[in-house]
């Protein structure tokens, strides 16, 4: 019974961390990524708490109770607090980070950032940018196809 | 002995002080709280090396090893922990600007964390330093807020979070295997993480930890965030901030995973990350960005050093990560007034003869001439690898010196530039006095070491021998020859 | 009291800052030719044998590091030397006033001299592999130094040289690593006593790493692209000194690594294809290809400096061709060609930089007639070529026979033609060098050029006297050259006075002088008894045609020299090694470039998870199997 319970935990751990990651890499949204970033961390340290769980003991917290009872692994228990801690600070950075490109960029999809802070740190180097930002000359000969975006932001 | 872990907690403790000062009756002391505690350190630090005798285990908390979290320090831990304020103090950002209390709190932060992990000797005391860098780092490369530093700092942190996750989950795998993470308990059981989750364990931690370390997959950041920081604190994180994390790795290298497998990993990070660094400086067209691929080849060199096994991969690893943060800390201080396209600093040379002069000098040392140091560290590390047979090597013998070619034809094209004739149009800016007196005084440390190769190398010598004497590391830390408080 | 090479050690370190502090004024630039005299004097001093070690040495890194003299070396010093003050005396006096008016730095150049000076001098005096390593890069950059001063076209020109450098440089390196972990050590004894010991493929890598890195210094093919040109452009003293014995540093080192440390019978291990060919012949071919290919390139140069710098090149090739033979006669030959190479090199470039001096230009198209001007640089270049070219009775001659003689003897009879097809375009070449120069139809703006200032031209004439004693007695050099070939243990060449004693045939340039120069006084006796009728006319009268020629109209056109044999052998011309070079350079650019794509990555961590992926399974398939 236990070895299934802990299996399913091992697979919600590991899953949530894929989840995570998938999440980080396949994401263009940067909201979605710090997001996923937070999924991520739950099933690392969720894998961090199963390394040192024992199914049939009690919580490591001394009661004044005849001693005995098998508890579980306190250390785990203890850096996993530390990492959701360290977690919780990194993801309010992100966030605070998020909010200000916002503000200076305007926008939300990492590649449209990427692509302003490239152009700004060549103007600022006074490097010649590799691509050109202007539009094309002239018309189009073909209507642009119609863009269905809900990351916000029509590109053309 | 608990003097030593006070160069841990002081700058840490200047870090959270130092905000109060923004206001009030402590506005005065806020400059100067912050080199006065380095300089602390800097004094605690030589003292501990200088009652130096063997290397000691300092327990904190009395809690006994293998329960609680041990420092550990010997030669290696004491050289690269001396490092840490001696650099931050020539690097401090001295501007009088708003944002200069945060800025400075935040160099303290790194500065008290990067010493932690020279010292550590628990591998979640070392995460959790490693992490406390971390935050300090993405503070430090918000910077001044210009736009760009927003995105770069993001994409940082997204590729360090990331790696952290990894690491993460390569501790815990460490911790389901062997039930302990005290580095010296890890290494009386490193038989057991010879297996295929153990070495899975060991690819993740250097995922988590390569990313500060500029290693191969994890280093896409570098050339963005040095390109959009300022560049005392690009020369912070490349110079010194990179090293201390290739020391973690090397220190769970040797001590916990010391398998012929794991070595392999290291040598093939290092062959493709100087093949990749130096090939993409190749076509730079601004500084802050060539020194930035030149400098994750550098790094790659690091990596390849201290994958040969043995005493030999510790002191060529360790000449060349220190030869490393000289040079690389003073060309990003000279950098920071010219970071701006290559070409747009024709006849930078008249502007600032010293800062041209100096430019050359970190480039010869760089490319090898002898007899300035980056020689005897280029010997070490080829000597080592010349010496097997076996192919990976002679190929990353070959890379290397490939890699020293393209880098003699960029590094000489932005040397050329400078010392052409100006352009009337174009305006370079000088040097200040500040950055040409911090890239001095590390000329002056290469040019000292030049002429001290050989006191230097028996130092090395012993360093060494202490580094890879695992079995000494475990007695000290477990046995009987611990100094508790 | 410090010996003979410390001395010298010191004077050319004390004269670098000297140099620097010195060279702007005219008495300093005299006094600093001086301290090359007294270099020189040092070095005559150290002449009988082996000289003792330097006390400049330590142990670095457990390997003994030192410095001391022997007689290949010594050779190489003097020529270094006396190269490096005859460049300081040309520059001495307007030359140098006319540099640093139009912007040049003397001070460079003068500290950039003696900086050379000292690196080769630490190269030349190596005991072991850290000293020859440290002499060897110190002189590719200090050659730098040099090759930069000029600004413009030589940047770009200094900059393929400094890569192509570093490049053998670090095949150096490899070869001296590979070495010391095959043999234990660096020091030249012990590497020499541990050849026989080594392996067929230890030996491969080493020799061929080791040859290739200094023939990138060299100049032999397929590393030949960078010399020209950046010898070409350095300021006219620098060009002198680095043309004459800049290159050479190679050939020292091939002297010393393939046969004093090798050694010929260990070298006869590598076959290419056993009993037929091995390393040595390859090295023959690769030394005659040297020889004819860039002489033929010289050939279609219309920039005098540009011209001497690929013959620069080609004579190297003779050098390399004479050293593999390894016989007495043969080695003999290319060492001595070295001392004859410099020699008229130096007169030549000091020639063609006394025309641009005057008249502003070196294009050949844009010259000529400049005879009865500068009839001292004439008489110079007229030496000088008839050095280059091999002709007696100057020093050229018996080198280039000795190494003709070589060939013929060893049975290499392919070889030897291609050498005389070789000599054959350094003929014609030269000549074209000397006509478009000094011969031919002055031109209008050139009227009132005069000779060049007694400066420049003493250092020629001195030259000369060299070039013309040692054509005669070339016995003086051969005792030092063959003092030099029992130092790395090849046969030393029987040598007399007037040049070499052979069974087969000697060869005794006194009497081929004399008889020359009676030949040439029976002429002068007919000429004088039958009246002496000459009478004298000046340059611009001349009548042609019924008209009276006006100096303004171009009657005698020298461009398109030899039009005829350049149009046959154009389509021969097709910059193999330049496409090479410039399709490398690209292959480099397109690796590069995906180098950097690989950093811009849309999303920062799609890398880090790709290589995640692949380290865990690489890991773990190494565990399981």
């Amino acid at each position: 019974m236990s070895t299934s319970v802990g299996l399913v935990f091992f697979i919600g751990a590991i899953g949530l961390c894929v989840i995570g990651i998938a999440g980080i890499v396949l994401s263009r949204h940067l909201f979605r990524m710090v997001l996923a970033l937070a999924i991520a961390e739950a099933g690392a340290n969720l894998l961090l708490i199963l390394a040192g769980y024992r199914w049939d003991a009690v919580a490591p917290i001394f009661t004044g109770t005849a001693g005995g009872q098998a508890m579980v692994d306190p250390v785990p228990q203890a850096m996993v607090l530390t990492a959701i801690v360290i977690g919780v600070g990194v993801q309010a950075l992100a966030l605070s980070l998020v909010i200000r490109i916002k503000e200076r960029y305007g926008t939300l999809d990492m590649q449209e950032a990427r692509q302003c802070m490239q152009d700004d740190l060549d103007d600022a180097g006074g490097v010649t940018p590799s691509r050109s930002r202007e539009r094309p000359a002239g018309e189009r000969p073909i209507p642009a196809p119609t863009v269905l975006n809900s990351t916000g932001g029509q590109h053309d | 002995m608990t003097d030593v872990s006070l160069a841990v907690v002081l700058p840490l403790l200047g870090a959270f002080v130092l905000p109060l000062t923004r206001h009030g009756i402590l506005r005065s002391l806020g400059p100067v709280i912050g080199p006065i505690l380095l300089a602390a350190c800097a004094l605690i630090l030589f003292a501990a090396w200088s009652a130096y005798d063997v290397p000691y285990a300092v327990a904190l908390g009395s809690f006994a090893p293998p329960m609680g979290i041990t420092f550990y320090i010997d030669d290696l831990a004491l050289l690269f922990a001396l490092a840490v304020p001696l650099t931050t103090l020539v690097l401090w950002p001295g501007e009088s600007d708003p944002a200069a209390t945060g800025r400075q709190s935040l160099t303290l932060l790194l500065a008290g964390s990067l010493t932690g992990l020279a010292l550590s000797g628990d591998l979640f005391n070392v995460y959790v330093f490693y992490e406390l860098a971390a935050v300090a780092s993405y503070g430090l490369v918000v910077g001044d807020g210009r736009s760009p530093a927003y995105v770069a700092a993001f994409r940082y942190l997204m590729i360090s979070a990331l790696g952290s996750v990894v690491g993460l989950i390569g501790i815990a795998i460490i911790y389901f295997k062997t039930g302990t993470l005290n580095l010296a308990d890890l290494s009386t059981l490193s038989g057991e993480l010879a297996d295929p989750q153990g070495l899975a364990a060991f690819a993740m931690l250097v995922i988590g930890f390569g990313v500060k370390a500029e290693a191969f997959p994890v280093n896409g950041w570098v050339p963005e965030v040095y390109g959009a920081v300022g560049k005392r604190v690009a020369a912070l994180l490349a110079g010194l901030a990179s090293k201390l994390a290739v020391l973690v790795i090397v220190r769970i290298l040797i001590l916990v995973f010391p398998h012929d497998e794991t070595r392999q990993l290291l040598l093939v990070l290092g062959i493709l990350g100087v093949a990749v660094g130096e090939l993409a400086a190749w076509q730079a067209r601004d500084i802050p960005r060539m020194l930035a691929w030149s400098s994750i080849g550098q790094l790659g060199v690091v990596f390849v050093a201290f994958s040969l096994p043995g005493k030999a991969g510790v002191i060529a690893g360790v000449t060349v990560a220190m030869h490393h943060l000289v040079v690389k800390s003073a060309l990003f201080l000279l950098a920071d007034r010219w970071d701006r396209a290559i070409e747009s600093l024709k006849g930078a040379a008249s502007t600032s003869r010293i800062g041209a002069a100096l430019f050359v000098l970190f480039s010869l040392s760089l490319l090898g001439l002898p007899p300035l140091p980056g020689f005897w560290s280029k010997f070490l590390v080829l000597g080592g690898l010349a010496a097997s047979a076996s192919p990976l090597q002679l190929l990353a013998m070959g890379t290397i010196l490939a890699g020293t070619v393209i880098e003699g034809a960029y590094l000489l094209r932005v040397v050329v530039t400078f010392y052409a004739r100006p352009d009337a149009a174009v305006r370079v800016p000088g040097q200040r006095a500040g950055n040409l007196l911090g890239a001095g005084l590390f000329a002056l440390v290469l040019l000292t070491a030049a002429v001290m190769i050989n006191p230097l190398w028996q130092g090395l010598e012993v360093l060494a021998e202490r580094a890879v004497d695992t079995n000494g590391y475990q007695h000290t830390v477990l046995g009987d020859r611990e100094a508790g408080r | 009291m410090i010996g003979a090479l410390d001395s010298l050690f010191l004077l050319a370190l004390v004269a670098i800052p000297l140099s620097l502090l010195l060279a702007t004024s005219r008495w300093g630039r005299w006094l600093l030719v001086a301290g090359y005299v007294i270099q020189f004097g040092l070095l005559v001093t150290m002449v009988s044998g082996s000289s003792p070690p330097s006390a400049v040495s330590f142990s670095l890194l457990g390997n003994d590091v030192g410095w001391q003299l022997d007689p290949l070396g010594w050779l190489f010093a003097m020529i270094t030397v006396g190269a490096a003050g005859f460049a300081a005396a040309y520059a001495s006096g307007e030359w140098g006033e006319t540099h640093a008016a139009h912007g040049g730095s003397l001070r460079w150049l003068y500290g950039g001299l003696q900086i050379n000076v000292l690196a080769m001098l630490l190269l030349l005096s190596s005991a072991d592999f850290i000293s020859l390593f440290i002499g060897w890069e110190l002189t590719s950059w200090s050659g730098l130094i040099l090759m930069l001063l000029a600004g413009g076209e030589a940047i770009r020109a200094a900059l393929r040289y400094i890569v192509y450098a570093i490049a053998g440089g670090m095949a150096v390196f490899a070869a001296m690593l590979v070495t010391s972990a095959a043999v234990g050590s660096l020091q030249f004894d012990a590497v020499q006593a541990a050849v026989p010991s080594m392996s067929n493929g230890q030996l491969w890598a080493i020799a061929l790493l080791f040859i290739a890195g200094f023939s990138v210094k060299m100049g032999t093919m397929p590393f030949h692209l960078w010399q020209a040109p950046a010898y070409a452009f350095s300021p006219g003293p620098a060009s002198a000194f680095l043309g004459s014995i800049s290159a050479r540093m190679g050939m020292f080192a091939i002297a010393l690594v393939a046969f004093r440390l090798i050694g010929v019978t260990q070298l006869d291990r590598l076959a290419i294809v056993p009993d037929w060919f091995d390393l040595r012949d390859l090295l023959a071919w690769i030394a005659v290809f040297t020889a004819i290919l860039p002489t033929f390139v010289a050939m279609r140069q219309n920039d005098a400096r540009l011209l001497l710098g690929w013959h620069g090149v080609g004579q190297g090739g003779y050098m390399l061709l004479g050293l593999v033979m390894a016989d007495s006669l043969g080695s003999a030959g290319g060492l001595l060609h070295v001392f004859n190479h410099a020699s008229y090199q130096a007169i030549l470039l000091m020639a063609v930089f006394a025309v641009i001096h005057r008249t502003g230009t070196s294009d050949l198209n844009r010259l000529g007639g400049l005879v009865a001007r500068m009839p001292l640089s004439f008489l110079a270049m007229l030496i000088g070529i008839i050095g280059l070219a091999g002709l007696p009775p100057m020093n050229g001659f018996v080198s280039k026979w000795m190494i003709y003689r070589a060939l013929i003897i060893d049975g290499h009879p392919l070889l030897f033609v291609a050498t005389v097809v070789s000599t054959l375009g350094t003929v014609l070449s030269v000549y074209k060098l000397l006509h478009n120069t000094f011969l031919g139809q002055l031109r209008l703006e050139h009227e009132t050029v005069r000779e060049a200032p007694w400066s420049m031209t003493v250092p020629m004439l001195l030259l000369c006297v060299v070039v013309f004693v040692t054509g005669v007695a070339p016995g003086l050099v051969l005792q030092y050259v063959a003092a030099a070939q029992q130092a790395i243990g090849l046969e030393p060449v029987a040598f007399i006075l007037g040049g070499v004693e052979a069974g087969s045939g000697s060869l005794d340039m006194l009497w081929i002088s004399a008889i020359l120069f009676a030949g040439f006084g029976v002429g002068a006796v007919l000429f004088y008894l039958m009246g002496g009728r000459s009478r004298r006319v000046h340059q611009l009268d001349n009548y042609a045609g019924g008209h009276f020629l006006t100096a303004d109209v171009q009657y005698q056109y020298s461009d398109n020299f030899y039009a005829g044999l350049m149009h046959r052998i154009k389509p021969w011309y097709r910059d193999t090694f330049a496409w090479t070079e410039s399709a490398l350079v690209s292959v480099l650019g397109i690796v590069s470039s995906a180098a950097r794509g690989f950093f811009s990555q849309a999303n920062p961590a799609s890398w880090a998870l790709v290589g995640t992926t692949v380290l865990m399974t690489w890991m773990m398939w190494h565990a399981l199997a």
